[in-house]
């Protein structure tokens, strides 16, 4: 297609870019979902024409918004890809493998496309796909014009409910108290499916909506939307109206009537929902957690205060200040609840990633999603979205078998990944599991032994996870590696360790794999040890510190740069923070240590003494300039300091990558 | 009243606009909304998107000339390019000028300033 012609002087609507990879992500998402719908159509003669029609119309959208913000390669691509479902509609033919394939393809490229403009890297090529999907099109694109659908008589239901034609009057009245026509038809879908929808001139020049609805919902239910204006009645199956309970039927303008058989989706979507900036959001957060601050510092000044206040006033003091503390905490958990987005998310791009990687490798998969509406931070789900893609996609390429020698081994020949979300408390579980061969640690041993790394016993998973996860660790050749996936495991471990959370891993062999992934709901506040070293006090998130030992000095046994301690019948590298940032050390024969990580990952970071646990707000330090390797940001603690907040997966890794050798070592003397 | 399903077509028709004397903005994400805003009040100009999801902008824009009420307001199609033939369907379905998106936001201004004063003319 032409570029369009603009004038030089127009500025790109560059203001916008957020809404507009907001809006792709959308409909990319959405056409994922449709797509999967309209495969169950290939090969068949009854297409799926509403999938088809959405489907087209997503890319329609796309296309348009991609030519407002000037993204070229987006807008050609989208392009393609309506005509090649225009083609489709026109064309009354089935649809081919390789056509849905190709539209498949043309979704993912999208997404690169989309994504390159997003991360400011290089844009994909997008010609050999766009000449690929246009030579399915055939002819010449651009040369149908886009007319309405073509109205169909009585729109097809696939439900044998009972019909009613509901008609709704909007007035100024409704609008104030938020009942619309948006709001009506978004209750009439929670009810049953709407088959058609449309305007008409009533009585006096009004404007009326008439929906004919099949629902089952009960007589109750339906009266109840009279009460907003709604008048309901049922409809024959021969498709007449029965008399109108509301007397004679008004006079209708015929030319008025034209939409009335325009076929209604049901995909329209239902409009209670608020669409709010993520930044309004954390400053809400950061407002909370301001608030909590200065609680924390009046707490202390009545602390102060007590001792001069009549014992009969002072209560009265304590139970104000309580009840803002429980206040204090509700807001907090309701701002918390906003930010929560159904893990479904994550969930959703996932039936599409399983599809192309068992097209890919010959294998029969099937995806089982569970707990998809758990609910988990906006932040966290963002985060952890290309984390799960590895561990499914590693479910799928190590995990699972091919199909015969799954039935050689009495398995039926479809594997089964299960994806699934809980949550319990502050912390939810993420969890990929798999039916497919397990790991085997014989074989895992035998590889870690050739890289000079410690074995571990069978029933270790702990240990099978830390080997898995070690840095140029892989349990496959080189070449299967090369084979482009990406990520490995020691990236995973590490993105959920930055996160605060926990990854584990259970196996049997010849049974399968499950991978868990534990999760804070939420970041910006947390749960701290206060830790001092020297004369400085450090914050350690709580949730990455598996205990607290006391290690007395005479057991600590040094090993070239780094110390280690017995602990539970291994040894422990020990960091002392106050080595590790050049702070003076109190003089002690007991060490505070807090185990970070558990197996061959564990550290122990040695600490003066533990001053105590609260609730502290965390903020990021984003500066480049001052942002340290280990600090993960700083907190105030109410008295007016400012405390450093540690990185103890940070820490970890720094310290690990320098002690391997270390490790070994210890291994021989232990 | 600006009509379009998508929210960022919707902002940059409004920022596109905003040099509008004293111009009050209504939006509507789809056909049936964009009918209902016609009940509740006058509107001065509508600029409509035809491809929708429940109510395709062409039936909206014969409604909206069908209606005593709206059927001389002023109707900017603003639809995406290469539909191109569609520009006839819209005209006789009673348009009364017709942009392409990609759109330059002075034109579309143009337009929108246009067809204003020359609404008002009549009444003046």
């Amino acid at each position: 297609m032409p570029p369009s012609e603009l004038p030089p002087d127009h500025e790109p609507f560059v203001e916008f870019l957020d809404d507009y990879f907001a809006e792709c992500d959308e409909h990319l998402m959405g056409a994922r979902r449709l797509l999967l719908a309209l495969e169950r159509s290939v090969g068949r003669t009854d297409v799926n024409t509403p999938v088809l029609d959405e489907l087209f119309r997503r890319f329609h959208s796309l296309k348009g918004i991609s030519g407002m913000v000037e993204l070229r390669p987006a807008e050609e691509l989208s392009h393609t890809m309506e005509e090649y479902l225009r083609a489709l509609r026109r064309r009354d033919t089935t649809i081919s493998v390789e056509g849905i394939n190709a539209l498949f393809d043309g979704t993912h490229l999208l997404e690169q496309v989309v994504g390159a403009r997003r991360s400011g890297g290089p844009t994909p090529a997008i010609g050999p796909v766009v000449h690929a999907i246009a030579a399915l099109a055939g002819g010449s694109p651009g040369s149908t014009p886009v007319l309405p659908a073509e109205p169909a008589a009585i729109a097809p239901s696939a439900s044998s409910a009972p019909q009613w034609r509901f008609v709704f009057t909007p007035s100024r009245e409704l609008v104030e108290r938020g009942v619309r026509v948006d709001t009506i038809r978004a209750r009439l879908m929670a009810i049953g499916e709407i088959l058609t929808a449309a305007p008409r001139v009533i009585d006096g020049g009004l404007i009326a909506f008439d929906f004919i609805v099949a629902t089952t919902a009960d007589p109750e239910t339906i009266a109840a939307l009279r009460e907003d204006g709604v008048l309901a009645e049922p409809v024959s199956r021969d498709g007449a109206v029965a008399p109108s309970p509301a007397g004679p039927a008004p006079a209708v303008d015929p030319d008025s009537r034209i939409a009335e058989a325009v076929p209604v989706h049901s995909g329209v979507a239902p409009t209670h929902f608020v669409r709010v900036d993520l930044t309004r959001l954390d400053e809400l957060m950061r407002n909370v957690g301001d608030l909590v601050i200065s609680r924390a510092r009046l707490g202390e000044s009545l602390a102060r205060a007590e001792a001069h206040v009549p014992s009969s006033d002072w209560r009265s003091i304590q139970e104000n200040a309580m009840i803002i503390d429980r206040q204090v905490r509700t807001l907090r958990e309701g701002i918390m609840r906003v930010r929560l987005v159904p893990v479904g998310e994550i969930f959703r791009r996932m039936p599409f990633v399983v599809r192309d990687l068992a097209r890919e490798t010959g294998k029969r998969v099937r995806l089982e999603l569970q707990g998809q509406s758990t609910e988990i931070d906006k932040f966290l789900i963002e985060r952890m979205m290309d984390p799960v893609l590895h561990l499914v996609r590693n479910a799928l390429s190590h995990g699972i078998e091919p199909a015969e020698e799954r039935l050689a081994a009495g398995k039926p020949a479809e594997g089964t990944i299960t994806l699934s979300a809980s949550a319990a408390g502050e912390t939810v579980t993420l969890d990929v599991a798999d039916d497919g061969r397990g790991i085997d640690v014989a074989a895992v041993t035998a590889r870690a032994a050739r890289a000079g790394l410690r074995s571990v016993a069978a029933d270790d998973e702990a240990g099978v996870l830390a080997l898995l996860c070690t840095p140029g660790f892989s349990t496959r050749d080189e070449s299967d590696r090369a084979s482009g996936r990406g990520v490995g495991m020691a990236v995973v471990q590490s993105a959920i360790e930055e996160l605060g959370g926990t990854l584990r891993l259970e196996t049997t062999l010849g049974r399968g794999t499950r991978f868990i992934v534990e999760l804070p709901v939420t970041l910006a506040i947390t749960d701290a040890l206060i830790t001092r070293v020297g004369a400085e006090t450090f914050a350690v998130p709580q949730g990455a510190v598996r205990e607290v030992i006391e290690v007395p000095l005479a057991a600590m046994r040094a090993l070239e740069q780094n110390e280690i301690a017995p602990y539970r019948g291994g040894a422990l590298p020990i960091v002392r923070l106050s080595r590790l940032f050049g702070l003076d050390q109190t003089a002690r024969d007991r060490l505070h240590v807090l185990v970070i990580g558990a197996g061959v990952g564990a550290l122990g970071l040695a600490v003066d003494r533990i001053a105590g646990q609260r609730e502290i707000v965390v903020r990021a330090t984003t500066d480049p300039l001052v942002k340290v390797d280990g600090i993960a940001g700083a907190t105030d603690l109410g008295d007016g300091r400012v405390v450093l907040i540690l990185d103890p997966a940070a820490l970890a890794r720094r310290i690990r990558t320098r002690s391997h050798a270390a490790g070994r070592l210890a291994e021989g003397a232990a | 009243m600006i009509v379009d399903d998508s929210p960022t077509i919707r902002k940059m028709v409004r920022a596109s606009l905003r040099e509008l004397d004293d111009a009050e903005f209504i939006e509507a994400a789809n056909g049936l909304a964009a009918i209902e805003q016609i009940a509740l009040g006058p509107v001065a100009l509508i600029v409509l998107d035809l491809n929708m999801p429940d109510m395709h902008g062409v039936d909206v824009l014969k409604f909206v000339r069908a209606h005593r009420r709206s059927k001389d307001v002023p109707v900017v199609v603003l639809t995406t390019r290469s539909d191109s033939s569609s520009r006839e369907t819209a005209i006789a379905a009673g348009a009364t000028a017709y942009v392409t998106k990609p759109f330059a936001p002075p034109a579309l201004l143009a337009s929108a300033e246009h067809l204003l004063s020359a609404a008002r003319q009549p009444q003046a």
